[in-house]
C-alpha cells in the first residue's frame, strides 16, 4: 500500500513533482558543472598562462649568464654549448607529457654592413618524430605569442630567410622582403627579410633564423647555446622549494613524491639528467607568476561553486518546503485516517527521494553538458569530467532533500487533522 | 456604504490586506523571502565579482612584473624632476611599483661587474617573483646589497660576506693599469681622487633564472655618492595596473607631456596579459550566467509554489465579487513587498560574500557597484511579481464556484 | 403585489452528456425564504452557481432583480454578483490571515468602500462584535459561519444565498445560525439556501425539492414557520 500511495502521488501529483524535479534538475546540473569546471580550471587556466612563453631555461653549466647583459659575448667569452641532438630529448623526461612547448636558440654575432648584430637560430616550427614514433609540432612561434609581425613567420625549412626586430629594422631602412648579407667569421650568407617582428623587449633589435642557417653562419654545426622550455607544472609548496634547494637533501619519501609531481624544480632535474651539460633552470618571472594566478583563479572559482552549491541547495530545500507545506491538506487527511506520524514522514522522504534521484540523474548530464560549453566557449576544449563530482553532489543532494523536508515534517506533525479538514 | 466615498478608505483597505496577509502568513512568507534573498544574494556577489575581475586579478598579473620600461630619448639621463613628473602622470592608484635604474660598472678582483642602483622597495613591488636568498636591503644601511645568484657563484659570496668593488668617479676617465708600473703603484693610481672604491656586504642573493642573476643591486643613492654624481637613471622600469589598450594611451601621454622620455610597453606582458584576462573574464561570466539563471528559475519555482496553495483564496475573492485586475494588484502589492525585502536582504548579503572572496582571494577589498542595489532589488521584485501572477492567471479563467463544497 | 427578484424560465444545464438541470421554472419574491433540498447530484451545486452568476445556463433565461443575467458576460456576472449576492458556504471560506472584521471589510472592499463602523454594526448584528479582532483559527465553526453570514450581508444583496450553510456545524451552532436566518426573514431579506438537512430546510417558508435535475416538489411551508 506503500509504494502503490507512493506511484500514485508521483503520477497523479505531476505537476508538483515535476516541479521538484526540475529545480533538482537545475541545482544538481548546477553544482556538477560548476565544480567539473573548478576542478577542470587549473589546467585550463595553467595552458592558457603558456602565452606568457617559455618557464624554464636550459644552458650549458659553464655558460655565463652575465654574458649577455655585457654585451660582450664573442668567440672565447661564451664558447660552452649543448648539443642539437639532446632537444628532442626532452620529451622523453617522466613529465615530457607536461612540456608542450620547446625550441632550441643559438645566439651569436654577425656583421650585417659595418654593424654588429646579435642573431638567433631556433626552429621556427619543427615538426618532428620522436624515436618512440611520437609526432609533435612546437618551436619558437608558440613560445612568441605576442609578437606583433608584419610580413610573415619564417619557416622550417626557410634556411635563406630571417625575421629581423622591428628596431633594427627601421635604424637600417629595411623592409620585408628585402635581401641581407651577413657576415661572420669569413662566411658570408644573403637572406631574404621575411618579416619584422615587434616584441617589445630586447630581441627587438636582432636578427632571427632557422637553426641550420645560423650554425651554418657561425660555423657551429650541431650546436645550440640554450633552449626555452614551456612546461605545465604545479605551483610551488614547501617541499618543492626544499627541492628546489638541493634534491639531496629530500629522504627518499619525499624524493619520490618530488620527483613525481610536475613541479617546475622536478621537471629542470629530470631535464638536466638527459641533456649533456644542461642546467635547466626555472624562469622565475613566469613560474612564479603562473603560480600565482593560478591558485588565485582556482581559488575564486571554489568560492563561486560554494556560493553557487549552497544556493542551489537552499532552493531545492525550500521548494521541497514549500510543496510539502502546500500539500499539507492531502497529508492531513492520511493523519485523520489514522496514520502515524512516521507513515507519513517516511510516505513523504520517500516520494522526496525518488523525486530528488530522478531529477538528480538528469541534472548530472545536464551539469555536464553545461562544463562542456564553458570549457568549448572559453578555452575551446572539453573540460574533463571528474567522477568525484557524482559523490560530491549525491551526497549534498541526500542532505538537501532531507534537510528540506524537515521543516515540513514539523509541520505536519504539529497538524491537527481537524484543522486540515476544516480547510484553513 | 456608497454615502462616503474617500478613497483614502478603499487604500487603507489595500494595505491592510496585504499587511495582513504579509505579516500573519510570515512562517510560510520565511520560504518565499528566503528564497528570493539567495538568489539575490547569487545575483548580486556574482555579478560584483564579475564587475571586479578585471581590476583585481589585473593586480595579480602584475607579478609578471614590469609591464612598461621608460627610456630617455637619446644621450640624455633621467632626472629626479623626471621622475616625480612620470609618477605624477601615472598616477598612485595604478602604480604597482616603479623603480629607476642606474648601472654602473665597477670592479672587483679588478673583473669588470655592473651594479644596478635602484630603489630597492620599488623594485621589489616590481618583481615579487624574485627568490632572495636572505633578504632585500632597506635604505637604512645602504651597505648593505642584493647579488645575482650568477656573480654569488663567480666570486663565491655568501650572506654576509663583504668585497670591494672600485671603480671611476663620474665625469673622470680611467687610466689604464700601465705595464711599466709595479702593482703597488696601480693600486695606488686607483685609489686617487678620481676613483672610488668602498666596501659592500651581501644582504641577499637573487636567483630569477634571468639576466638578474648577473648583477648587483644596491641603492641608487648610496651608488649616486660613491660615484659622486648627482641622481641620474638609465631607465626606469614601472609595473602599472592596466591592461595593453590603457597602457598604450598612458604612453602616448607620457610622450606628449614628458618628451624627454621614451615609454615602451612590454609586449609579451601587456599582449599576455590580455589574452589571459579576457579568457578568464569570460570564464566568469559564462559561469555568473549559467548560476544567475538557474538561479532566477529555482526562484521563480519556489515562488510558483506558494502561490501554487492560493487558488481557494484567490477563488472566494472572486466570489466575493472581486474583479480580476483587483485581485491582480493585491497580488502584485505582494510581491512587490516579497521582491523588495528579500531583493534588499539579497543584495547586502551578496555584497559581503562578494568583499569576503575578495579579501581570501585577492587579499582586498571590493568596488561595489552601487547601481546593482536596485537593480537586484528590481530584478526579483519583477520575478516575483511574474511568479506570483502567471500561474494565477489560470486560476483566473476557473470559475469562482470552486469555493463551493468539494474541492 | 410582491416584486419578483428572481425569475427561471426554462433553465437547462448541459455538461457534455449530462443534463444537471433540465428545465427549470421557478420564481421567487421579494423577502421570500426558499429552501432547495434534494439528494446529491439532483442539480442543487448548479442551480445555485446559476443564481449565483457564478455560471450560465446552457439555455433558458435568469431574470435577477430585473437583470438577465443568463447572456452576461463574466466581467459582468461579477458586478452583478457583488450587488446582488451575499454567499455563505459550507466551508465558511474567511482569509485566514484577516481577522473577522477584515473579513467582512474584503466584501466592502470588492463591493466599493471599506467601512469599519458599518462592518463592526454587521458583526454586532449576528452576536460577534467583543470578537471583530479575531483571526478565523481563532473562531469556533458557528463563530465562522456567522463572520460569513455578516460578510455576505454587508453590501445589502438583493438575495441571501446559502450553499449548505450548516453542513459544518453542530446542532448547537446550526440553531444558532438558523434562528438569524429566521430574524433576516422578518427584516425582509430574501434567502436561498441549499440544504439536505431537513431541520433547515423545513423551517424555510417555501421549499423545492430537486431530482435529476428537475424540481419534483414546491411545497409551500408558510404555516409551519408561523408554529
Amino acid at each position: 500500500m506503500f509504494w502503490r500511495m507512493i506511484t500514485k502521488t508521483l503520477v497523479r501529483q505531476k505537476s508538483k513533482m515535476m516541479m521538484i524535479a526540475f529545480t533538482v534538475v537545475l541545482g544538481v546540473s548546477l553544482s556538477t558543472a560548476m565544480m567539473n569546471v573548478m576542478l577542470g580550471v587549473g589546467d585550463k587556466v595553467n595552458r592558457e598562462l603558456k602565452v606568457y612563453g617559455a618557464n624554464i631555461t636550459v644552458r650549458h653549466k659553464d655558460a655565463a649568464l652575465m654574458s649577455d647583459l655585457y654585451g660582450l659575448e664573442g668567440r672565447g667569452v661564451n664558447d660552452k654549448f649543448l648539443h642539437e641532438e639532446d632537444v628532442l630529448k626532452l620529451k622523453s623526461i617522466f613529465w615530457g607529457f607536461n612540456i608542450l612547448d620547446f625550441a632550441p636558440i643559438l645566439e651569436g654575432r654577425a656583421m650585417m654592413g659595418s654593424a654588429d648584430v646579435a642573431v638567433i637560430g631556433t626552429w621556427p616550427e619543427k615538426h618532428a618524430v620522436l624515436p618512440t614514433g611520437e609526432e609533435l609540432d612546437t618551436g619558437l612561434k608558440s613560445l612568441r605569442r605576442w609578437w606583433e609581425v608584419s610580413g610573415e613567420w619564417l619557416n622550417e625549412g626557410g634556411n635563406d630567410g630571417v625575421m629581423i626586430g622591428h628596431l633594427l629594422a627601421s635604424e637600417n631602412g629595411i623592409k620585408a622582403g628585402d635581401t641581407i648579407t651577413l657576415t661572420a667569421g669569413g662566411r658570408a650568407m644573403t637572406f631574404r627579410v621575411a618579416g619584422i617582428f615587434n616584441d617589445g623587449g630586447s630581441s627587438d633589435s636582432k636578427i632571427l633564423m632557422t637553426l641550420p642557417a645560423a650554425q651554418e653562419l657561425l660555423g657551429l654545426h650541431g650546436r645550440v647555446s640554450s633552449i626555452e622550455v614551456s612546461a605545465l607544472t604545479t605551483p610551488d609548496n614547501d617541499l618543492a622549494r626544499k627541492a628546489a634547494q638541493d634534491p639531496r637533501s629530500l629522504s627518499p619519501d619525499e624524493y619520490e613524491t618530488w620527483y613525481c609531481t610536475a613541479y617546475v624544480s622536478a621537471i629542470c632535474h629530470q631535464i638536466q639528467e638527459v641533456i649533456r651539460d644542461g642546467v635547466a633552470k626555472p624562469v622565475r618571472q613566469v613560474a612564479e607568476s603562473e603560480g600565482t594566478i593560478l591558485s588565485k583563479t582556482t581559488l575564486l572559482m571554489i568560492l563561486i561553486t560554494i556560493l553557487s552549491s549552497i544556493g542551489s541547495a537552499l532552493a531545492i530545500s525550500n521548494l521541497i518546503t514549500a510543496s510539502v507545506i502546500e500539500r499539507s491538506q492531502e497529508l492531513g487527511l492520511l493523519k485523520a485516517l489514522g496514520a502515524y506520524n512516521w507513515q507519513i514522514v517516511l510516505l513523504v522522504l520517500a516520494e522526496v527521494m525518488i523525486t530528488g534521484i530522478a531529477g538528480g540523474v538528469i541534472g548530472y548530464f545536464m551539469g555536464i553538458g553545461f562544463a562542456q560549453i564553458i570549457g568549448q566557449t572559453v578555452f575551446g576544449s572539453y573540460i574533463e569530467i571528474a567522477r568525484m563530482v557524482i559523490l560530491i553532489v549525491a551526497v549534498i543532494l541526500f542532505f538537501v532533500t532531507v534537510i528540506g523536508s524537515i521543516p515540513a515534517i514539523r509541520y505536519l506533525m504539529a497538524l491537527k487533522p481537524t484543522e486540515v479538514l476544516h480547510g484553513k | 456604504m456608497a454615502s462616503r466615498t474617500r478613497k483614502g478608505s478603499r487604500l487603507r483597505m489595500y494595505f491592510r490586506m496585504l499587511s495582513g496577509s504579509l505579516i500573519r502568513r510570515a512562517s510560510r512568507l520565511v520560504i518565499a523571502v528566503l528564497a528570493i534573498a539567495i538568489g539575490a544574494t547569487i545575483l548580486s556577489g556574482l555579478v560584483t565579482i564579475y564587475y571586479d575581475i578585471p581590476e583585481q586579478l589585473g593586480r595579480e598579473f602584475r607579478s609578471y612584473g614590469a609591464n612598461l620600461i621608460v627610456l630617455p630619448r637619446g644621450e640624455a639621463k633621467i632626472t629626479r624632476e623626471t621622475l616625480r613628473a612620470l609618477r605624477e602622470l601615472v598616477g598612485e592608484g595604478r602604480i604597482v611599483g616603479l623603480a629607476p635604474y642606474r648601472y654602473q660598472t665597477v670592479k672587483i678582483n679588478e673583473q669588470p661587474y655592473i651594479i644596478a642602483g635602484t630603489d630597492l622597495e620599488e623594485a621589489r613591488n616590481n618583481s615579487p617573483f624574485w627568490y632572495i636568498e636572505g633578504s632585500w636591503g632597506d635604505s637604512q644601511d645602504t651597505s648593505q646589497v642584493l647579488v645575482g645568484h650568477e656573480i654569488a657563484g663567480t666570486l663565491g659570496l655568501k650572506l654576509g660576506d663583504t668585497f670591494t668593488v672600485q671603480g671611476v668617479k663620474y665625469g673622470e676617465s680611467a687610466e689604464a693599469s700601465r705595464q711599466d708600473l709595479s702593482a703597488e703603484e696601480n693600486q695606488k693610481r686607483d685609489l686617487a681622487r678620481q676613483n672610488f672604491h668602498t666596501k659592500l656586504t651581501v644582504r641577499g642573493i637573487v636567483s630569477t633564472g634571468g639576466a638578474e642573476e648577473g648583477f648587483i643591486f644596491a641603492d641608487i643613492d648610496m651608488l649616486d655618492d660613491l660615484i659622486g654624481d648627482t641622481f641620474r637613471a638609465d631607465v626606469i622600469e614601472c609595473s602599472i595596473a592596466a591592461n595593453a589598450a590603457e597602457l598604450s594611451e598612458l604612453s602616448a601621454e607620457i610622450e606628449r607631456i614628458i618628451p624627454e622620455l621614451q615609454p615602451r610597453a612590454v609586449r609579451r606582458l601587456t599582449q599576455s596579459q590580455d589574452i589571459v584576462l579576457g579568457k578568464l573574464q569570460a570564464l566568469v561570466l559564462l559561469v555568473t550566467v549559467v548560476v544567475l539563471i538557474i538561479t532566477m528559475i529555482s526562484v521563480y519555482t519556489t515562488m510558483t509554489a506558494m502561490v501554487a496553495e492560493r487558488r481557494r483564496e484567490i477563488a472566494l475573492k472572486k466570489a466575493l465579487g472581486a474583479e480580476n485586475k483587483l485581485v491582480m494588484s493585491e497580488l502584485l502589492g505582494e510581491g512587490v513587498m516579497l521582491g523588495f525585502t528579500g531583493g534588499a536582504l539579497g543584495v547586502f548579503l551578496g555584497f559581503e560574500f562578494a568583499l569576503r572572496v575578495s579579501l581570501n582571494v585577492f587579499g582586498r577589498g571590493i568596488n561595489f557597484q552601487w547601481a546593482l542595489i536596485p537593480a537586484t532589488i528590481a530584478v526579483f521584485i519583477i520575478i516575483t511579481v511574474a511568479a506570483s501572477i502567471i500561474p494565477v492567471r489560470r486560476v483566473m479563467d476557473i470559475h469562482p464556484a470552486i469555493v463551493l463544497k468539494g474541492e | 403585489m410582491p416584486q419578483k427578484i428572481l425569475e427561471l424560465s426554462n433553465v437547462s444545464k448541459i455538461y457534455g452528456n449530462l443534463k444537471a438541470l433540465s428545465d427549470i421554472n421557478l420564481s421567487v419574491n421579494a423577502g421570500d425564504w426558499l429552501s432547495i433540498m434534494g439528494p446529491s447530484g439532483s442539480g442543487k451545486t448548479t442551480m445555485i452557481n446559476i443564481i449565483g452568476c457564478m455560471d450560465t445556463p446552457s439555455t433558458g433565461s435568469v431574470i435577477l432583480d430585473g437583470t438577465d443575467i443568463s447572456r452576461e458576460t463574466a466581467g459582468n456576472l461579477t458586478r452583478i454578483r457583488r450587488d446582488k449576492i451575499g454567499l455563505i458556504f459550507q466551508q465558511f471560506h474567511l482569509i485566514s490571515y484577516l481577522t473577522a472584521l477584515e473579513n467582512v471589510m474584503v466584501a466592502q472592499y470588492y463591493h466599493s468602500m471599506p467601512d469599519e463602523e458599518e462592518a463592526m454594526e454587521a458583526l454586532a448584528k449576528v452576536g460577534l462584535a467583543e470578537r471583530a479582532g479575531h483571526l478565523p483559527a481563532q473562531l469556533s465553526g458557528g463563530e465562522q459561519q456567522r463572520v460569513c453570514i455578516a460578510r455576505a450581508l454587508i453590501n445589502s444583496p438583493s438575495i441571501l444565498l446559502g450553499d449548505e450553510p450548516t453542513g459544518n456545524l453542530d446542532e448547537e451552532n446550526e440553531r444558532v445560525v438558523v434562528d438569524i436566518f429566521r430574524r433576516l426573514h422578518s427584516e425582509g431579506v430574501t434567502i436561498i439556501i441549499v440544504t439536505h438537512d431537513p431541520e433547515v430546510g423545513d423551517v424555510a417558508q417555501r421549499k423545492i425539492i430537486l431530482e435529476h435535475g428537475r424540481i419534483t416538489q414546491d411545497i409551500d411551508q408558510t404555516p409551519i414557520i408561523r408554529t
